[in-house]
């Protein structure tokens, strides 16, 4: 809220430059910290974390000059962009008199956009400040970028209530105070409505002088309002979870340049999703019935057992000679003879059960 | 429940400082400072915008610290909410040297003192601060009640557009 200090002359008015995370808040303050004169600026203040994302806030005065025989100065902050930091964000937003929204121009950041200029509205709402009626400038930046979304497309997603847009690449400084400037001129004109002198121009009560020069430098911005597939109510609540951290990782500032670092790979991995139920899905697989995994060991034993039965079969039934050499082909009678009718397969289904068993685990694992 | 009657009352709330104001204020922080030998007294509004200080600030970027000061009691409010506390409505931060105490004044504005624990005592400062805090309470009582501001307090701004592009202009 403009604070006004008859004593020192003085107009203090807050600017809040809001947007997602990594959208360039922090470096149109820092191009404006680093292109304004010495003598009009103050330090430039950042509450970030060591990996530089902005925690708290960015903090700098600037002193315009002397506006109406008042010394005018403006102090600019910017917000912690990540969904996470609502809490800081609306602290940051109180009493704010403009607000320039720094939004990404990559097409796949426009849900985070789009979210984020929801969240300006409730924030501002839940202020006592109508987002209607403050001044309020869009940045689209990163229009360096090689894949970047239509203005058209970002003024009719975005700018709802028809503000000022300007197009910007805030790492290399354009766009960046023609901005300012214009927020600045939207903020001293509102304040020139309510308290302004202005005797020679359509009264005291008006709002002359803000109507009388309205100097409306580049507008891009189109007039049409946006239509309303914007659904105001679409995330009324943030939950404070952990996604921030993996933004903060997948993303660092520096490079926000590069469109493709923030790509997400489709994960291999999502096909897979049903891990725990892979062995139910083997069994619909191809046709195929592989055996069962449990009775892999069971056929084991029993083949075990028949050869132990063939064998004594063979040594009591069979009229064993008394060479050991000799109980082999004996065994191998008495089995033919007299198992493998009952058990519907000659000798070589051991040796085929136990390879389909072998298989049938490779196919196990081959089935997925 | 419209804008323009939100905006009726956000201009009520807006803070106003008149010299007779200020020299107010002033005086009773001067008073503070000599008892409580602090080094020097701040009154910073909740958006963190200075609107007085006494005393020496001799090293001290007060529009910093009066946005770091807003901030840090903001984020305070919020704690104490937490808690199930309206709020705190003092804060202290103590230094080798050098230390802060920060106390609500009303309910728009801070004052921080800063003093040197060599000189004086946190007790000292507390006690004292008490004290102060309920004369400011008054002063800006006052202040706030007063009737909205009429218009035609600024002369008029059409220098605005020239002082713009004298700091903006080129760039």
């Amino acid at each position: 809220m403009v604070q006004i200090n008859f004593a020192k002359r003085e107009i203090n008015c807050k600017l809040v430059y809001y947007g997602p995370g990594l959208s360039g808040k922090t470096t149109n303050l820092e191009v404006v910290h680093k292109k304004a004169p010495a003598s009009k600026k103050g330090e430039l203040t950042s509450i970030a974390t060591e990996g530089d994302r902005t925690l708290f806030f960015d903090y700098m005065p600037l002193e315009l000059g002397k506006v109406g025989g008042m010394n005018t100065k403006f102090q600019l902050y910017t917000v912690p962009g990540q969904v996470y930091y609502n809490a800081t964000r609306k602290l940051v937003l109180q009493g704010a008199d403009g607000v320039v929204f720094v939004a990404d121009s990559q097409p796949d950041k426009m849900d985070e956009n789009i979210e984020s200029f929801q969240n300006l509205e409730e924030n501002l709402r839940e202020q006592g400040l109508q987002p209607e009626t403050i001044p309020m400038v869009l940045q689209w930046n990163k229009r360096d970028l090689p894949n970047v979304e239509d203005v058209g497309v970002l003024d009719q997603k975005l700018n709802k209530y028809s503000s000022p847009t300007f197009e910007a690449v805030a790492v290399t400084g354009e766009g960046v105070f023609p901005t300012l400037k214009k927020l600045a001129q939207m903020v001293l004109e509102k304040l020139n409505k309510e308290y302004g002198l202005n005797p020679d121009k359509k009264g005291a009560g008006g709002g002359g002088a803000a109507t009388a020069k309205k100097p409306d430098p580049k507008p891009e911005r189109k007039p049409d309002p946006p239509p309303v597939e914007r659904k105001p109510e679409r995330r009324p609540e943030r939950k404070p979870d952990p996604e921030p951290v993996v933004e903060r990782k997948a993303d660092p500032p520096p490079e926000r340049r590069r469109p493709e670092r923030r790509e997400r790979e489709p994960e291999p991995e999502r096909e897979e999703l049903p891990r725990g139920n892979r062995k139910p899905q083997g069994y619909d697989m191809g046709g195929r019935k592989p055996a069962p995994p449990e009775k892999k060991g069971g056929k084991g034993v029993m083949i075990l057992l028949l050869l132990i039965l063939a064998l004594a079969g063979a040594f009591v039934g069979g009229g064993y000679t008394g060479k050991l050499q000799d109980l082999v082909p004996q065994a191998q009678k008495f089995y033919d003879d007299k198992l493998a009718p009952t058990l519907g397969g000659g000798s070589q289904a051991n040796n085929n059960g136990g390879g389909g068993d072998d298989q049938g685990g490779g196919d196990d694992d081959s089935g997925q | 429940m419209g804008a323009s009657e939100t905006d009726r009352k956000l201009r009520k709330q807006r803070l106003i400082f008149y010299e007779d104001d200020v020299e107010r204020i002033n005086k009773a922080l001067e008073n503070y400072q000599n008892l409580s030998k602090s080094r020097c007294n701040m009154l910073i509004d909740v958006e963190g915008h200075p609107v007085t200080q006494v005393g020496s600030t001799e090293g001290i970027n007060l529009e910093t610290i009066a946005a770091l000061v807003a901030a840090s009691f903001a984020a305070t409010k919020e704690v104490a909410k937490i808690l199930g506390e309206a709020e705190f409505s003092s804060l202290t931060h103590q230094g080798k040297h050098e230390s802060i105490q920060l106390s609500l004044v009303g309910d728009r504005t801070i004052l921080a003192t800063i003093f040197d624990s060599e000189e004086t005592t946190i007790g000292m400062v507390m006690f004292y601060t008490k004290e102060l805090v309920e004369k400011l309470a008054g002063i800006f009582g006052e202040i706030a009640n007063r009737k909205d501001i009429k218009q035609g307090v600024f002369e008029p701004m059409e220098d605005m557009e020239s002082v713009i592009d004298d700091l903006f202009g080129d760039v």
